[in-house]
């Protein structure tokens, strides 16, 4: 089979893009594993639940705008859902060892699909992405579709946003001296406990945002959270846990092998994640990058 | 706060041996009793929602009528969150705590061949709804067990039989990475090879069950141009692969087949987005044969749950005919009789008169042929052009499965 | 430690539970035998894994692995060969063990979540293999109707069996942990920058742990395939791991009893609760919620506190905040 550059362009920007979308949801878990140090596994029910609520929205509004007011509202419904559940809940158990947290966010994902199933029932959704970013376009003899172009910009913005937030704002910094010396923050008169549960809501909203974005591209269902967690976690820690950048180097490794891959030897698509993580693992026992634990 | 330890615990441990203790009230001859083990939370639900929606329907309108044998019908249901190991521990549930008469499910081809050898053990009578491996009533096929659901090698020469009338030469095979993929892909191969010998296969694709991103080999795809494209898709990729092939402009562009592409399961959650001009079977569509027992029988779904019965519905309805009639020609509730009646049985069904095939107990089924389009009046796309399949062309035939039943 | 102090009470009370387990099938519905049966299989496995996580430390998030693949061995060795069932029997755990020296020795170079995130994607790909290949494993069909000698063919046999295997794998559990090895294991575990300051080979330790656990989770397979008569790819996803390490730390972690007490609460929770509704995960969820936040030692943990209040505090003088540590009972 002859494979022309086109295709391979082609492959390398769709590889990007779906980067993108794993390096937001995987950036705001390794946010939230960095500053509180709790591996959250009910990450990926907040992302199924931001692209549910997309779906909601966009149907309810309709039209051109549909999405876009869905874009900007279902990750706030995802925020306003891990607001409880951080007060009632988690707020009590940041200092738990890792394994139980483990269990509790697993307890909660699991509520949290019931509750997905009870409000949406248990139908395959689906949302269709604004008349602007449909079909695709044609680039060096290859086509792309555009809501693929569309998630490589998106992608980037997310990022930059969430390092300006980190070292540009008070919050930001706040929270990363706290990711590395929590003890001492909490000494110097800061308010622990807002500042935790503000890193906690950031994490969530990018969540929110990632399953927004993904809700057009797929089918919206339950169980798309176990899908996602394992590769998130996968990325994080191959990235080096808590780091932002980790996070998107990881990301574009599974991105792109696995759109290569695809191209390449189609028959093993399904171990590259895993043999890109034994590999970096194997090479590099902590992650990529330096991880703030 | 010990005191609240104390109490929280004692409650907890209340209901637990309350929940156990329950189900010994006495239960004596009384009502005949189904059980049913199926997924009925995550993805699967599309489908098994509609299988158990349209056999209550059923069930209630013969209880109506004051039921079978002079017995009412009742049934149960278990879900296995489509994992083998609670399946089978569910149906052990229902067989030894319930003591149900018949079982029915399950739409995991593993848990169905796993509950199936159960089934065997126990000579308890299983109907399996919705699994597709053809190894359920061919290879490890029995007398216990009885399928009133297409299978992989049945729809194989369906899509062959379809396809074989089509210009196509070179293929690409592309699908899910699972037994249901490849057998399908095997199923549809080996049968369009026979019937159509110039046929080339230029490539395969397989990805892993459930993969959400399916843009990237849309485009490898691409790259190669075949004629045509076989997907060997099911489920939650279903929909993935239709609105990736609608986003790349990958329909218009090449023709593609896929397994229940027109079927509504697939289409109604796409809507007015679904691409155009895709090839697809499918065991029923509630607007095709337009007759009026179909017609009937949509409108009656659509009023008792307010949606569009799919293809699962006609399994369900299938399941509850066959179980009542066979009951009544058997006479009493009695096993072995049960299966002696239900052998050969022919009952009538939305889609026509249905036999079960006495040697391999699985359901004649015809099948349909129609390319997805646009149609003013419906809020999502339909099949066109049906061509119906009918199931002797459909079926495995007798000598094949006792070749692969090694006799 | 706890049995020292009584150790006849203890033992009463497992000989009064050991005589009633005997006595089970003959007069109880078919059904509890076999759902015994089915929380005897699973609470070894969570046994076993207690062995690395509660006392070794270990974050071994992929223990279904060797679970799956014991089973898997047993039932292809009993369908693909002609040899002598023991010889199936035999093959489980061996193939269990030396999976696990091969993913441990990757494993115990790394720490934590590294540690367990390297397991899972090794575990998987192990599973990606028995998920694909189907010729030799029958993929994601699975193995089914798998023959058993006659003399284990009926239920209540073959729950005899298990039992027997089950208790004997208990005490020789039991004795490791007692041993001097079992000590430094959880020495290792509440400080490993200590242990390998005095000499001790952490990582050799960690892996024979490993290895250990395996074996046991081998064991468990091989009963597994004995029960059902079936075995499938999802014993060997991570789901099903992170369902193990759930009853774990249910039961209590830091208990040699606990994760049968978890094993028993989430299988008869789902078995009896999934009569009632489709929501059960639901209802787990927040039983488990409830167990964090009010028993942060697990079921058992919190029995134990309950009836030994005496024994707790002399731990906590020992141990400082770490208390839950030892074997318990």
């Amino acid at each position: 089979m002859a494979i022309g550059w086109a295709e391979i362009f082609c492959q390398f920007l769709v590889g990007i893009s779906r980067s993108m979308i794993l390096f937001i949801v995987c950036a705001g878990l390794s946010f939230i594993l960095g500053v509180l140090r709790v591996p959250n596994i009910a990450h990926g029910s907040l992302y199924m639940i931001g692209a549910f609520a997309t779906f909601s929205i966009s149907k309810m509004i309709g039209g051109t705008y549909g999405f876009w007011v869905a874009l900007a509202l279902a990750p706030l419904l995802v925020v306003v859902v891990s607001l409880i559940a951080e007060r009632l809940l988690f707020c009590h158990l940041y200092q738990r060892e890792h394994l139980m947290l483990i269990l509790f966010t697993f307890s909660v994902s699991l509520i949290l699909g019931d509750l997905v199933k009870i409000v949406w029932g248990a139908e395959y959704r689906s949302v269709s992405p604004p008349e602007i970013l449909k079909g695709s376009i044609s680039l060096l003899g290859a086509s792309v579709p555009r809501y693929n172009l569309f998630l490589i910009i998106i992608g980037p913005l997310v990022g930059i946003a969430l390092w300006l937030f980190t070292t540009r704002t008070k919050i930001g910094k706040i929270s990363r001296a706290a990711a590395v010396d929590r003890e001492m923050v909490g000494v110097l008169g800061i308010n622990v406990s807002w500042v935790f549960s503000f890193a906690f809501l950031v994490g969530c909203y990018l969540a929110g945002i990632g399953g927004a974005l993904v809700a057009p591209t797929v089918s919206i269902t339950l169980g798309m959270d176990h899908t996602l967690i394992i590769e998130a976690f996968l990325i994080v820690i191959i990235g080096g846990l808590g780091n932002m950048w980790g996070a998107l180097v990881g990301s574009l490794i599974f991105g792109v092998t696995h759109s290569f891959g695809v191209l390449f030897w189609p028959q093993f698509a399904i171990v590259f994640p895993y043999m890109s993580v034994v590999i970096v693992l194997l090479l590099r026992p902590r992650g990529l990058l330096k991880s703030v634990w | 706060m010990k005191r609240i330890l104390w109490v929280s615990s004692l409650c907890l441990w209340g209901v637990i041996i309350t929940l156990i203790c329950l189900p010994f009230g006495a239960k004596a001859q009384g009502p005949i009793k189904i059980g049913i083990v199926d997924t009925y939370s995550g993805p699967p639900t599309t489908y098994t929602y509609d299988v158990r929606d349209a056999f209550k329907l059923a069930i209630d309108e013969v209880n109506a009528k004051g039921g079978v044998l002079g017995r009412k019908i009742e049934f149960t249901t278990r879900d296995d969150k489509f994992k083998v190991d609670i399946c089978l521990s569910m149906a052990k549930e229902l067989i030894m705590m319930e003591k149900v008469d018949i079982l029915m499910g399950t739409i995991n081809s593993a848990a169905t061949l796993a509950v199936s050898e159960y089934c065997k053990g126990e000579k308890i009578p299983f109907i399996v709804t919705f699994s597709k491996s053809d190894k359920i009533t061919g290879e490890k096929g029995h007398r216990y067990v009885f399928s009133v659901t297409e299978n992989t090698a049945m729809i194989g020469k369906a899509a062959a039989a379809g396809l074989a009338k089509r210009p196509y030469v070179k293929y690409w095979i592309a699908g899910d990475d699972y037994e249901y993929g490849h057998a399908l892909a095997d199923g549809v191969w080996g049968n369009l090879k026979r019937l159509k010998p110039d046929v080339q296969l230029i490539g395969q694709s397989w990805w892993k069950v459930g993969e959400p991103e399916l843009t990237p080999y849309l485009t490898a795809i691409s790259a190669a141009k075949p004629d045509a494209v076989i997907f060997a898709t099911g489920g939650a990729s279903m929909v993935n692969a239709m609105k990736a092939a609608k986003a790349t402009g990958f329909a218009e562009r090449i023709p593609m087949f896929i397994h229940t592409a027109t079927e509504h399961s697939t289409l109604a959650p796409l809507g007015l987005d679904a691409p155009e001009k895709v090839i697809g079977t499918s065991n029923y569509h509630f607007y095709y044969p337009d007759t009026p027992k179909n017609k009937a029988f949509a409108k009656a779904f659509k009023d008792a749950y307010g949606r569009e019965p799919k293809v699962g519905a006609l399994y369900g309805y299938l399941a509850a005919q066959f179980i009542t009639r066979a009951l009544t020609k058997a006479g009493k509730m009695d096993r072995e009789r049960f299966i002696d009646a239900l052998e050969g049985m022919k009952v009538d069904s939305p889609v026509g008169e249905i036999e079960m095939r006495a040697y391999d107990h699985q359901a004649m089924l015809p099948m349909y042929m129609g390319v997805t389009k646009k149609v003013a009046g419906y809020p999502f796309l339909i099949a066109t052009d049906i061509v119906t399949i009918p199931a002797s062309e459909v079926m495995p035939s007798i000598e094949e499965i006792k070749k692969v039943r090694g006799q | 430690m706890g049995d020292k102090r009584k150790p006849s009470n203890a033992v009463w009370i497992l000989g009064i539970i050991f005589l009633f387990l005997i006595f089970i099938p003959p007069f109880a519905p078919r059904f509890f035998t076999y759902i015994l049966g089915l929380i005897f299989v699973t609470s070894l496995v969570a046994m076993s894994l207690n062995l690395v996580v509660g006392f070794g430390g270990m974050f071994q998030f992929h223990h279904g692995v060797f679970y799956g693949v014991s089973a898997y061995a047993t039932a292809l060795v009993l369908t693909k060969t002609s040899l002598a069932t023991w010889i199936g029997f035999m093959a489980g755990p061996i193939v269990a063990t030396l999976t696990g020296l091969i993913i441990g020795w990757f494993c115990v170079r790394l720490t934590r979540l590294y540690f367990g995130m390297l397991q899972i994607s090794l575990g998987s790909l192990l599973w990606a293999i028995v998920f694909r290949w189907y010729s030799f494993t029958g993929g994601d069909d699975g193995i089914h109707g798998i023959r058993m000698p006659s003399l284990l063919m009926s239920l209540n046999n073959s729950y005899y069996f298990i039992l027997a295997i089950f208790i004997l794998s208990l005490l020789l559990m039991y004795k490791i942990l007692k041993s001097p090895f079992g000590n430094t294991l959880q020495a290792i575990r509440d400080n490993p920058q200590r242990c390998e300051a005095v000499g001790i080979n952490v990582r050799r330790y960690q892996l024979l742990g490993i290895l250990i656990a395996t074996f046991f989770a081998g064991v468990a397979g091989v009963l597994f395939v004995i029960l059902e008569r079936s075995v499938f790819a999802d014993l060997l996803f991570w789901v099903l791991s992170l369902e193990i390490l759930i009853m774990c730390l249910l039961g209590g972690w830091f208990t040699f009893f606990g994760p049968i007490l978890g094993t028993a609460i989430i299988i008869s929770l789902r078995t009896f609760v999934g009569k009632y509704t489709e929501y059960w995960t639901l209802i787990l969820g927040i039983i488990l919620i409830l167990v964090i936040f009010f028993l942060p030692e697990g079921v058992m943990g919190y029995v134990q506190e309950v009836l030994k209040p005496k024994m707790k505090e002399v731990k906590q003088e020992e141990k400082g905040i770490d208390a839950s540590s030892g074997i318990g009972f």
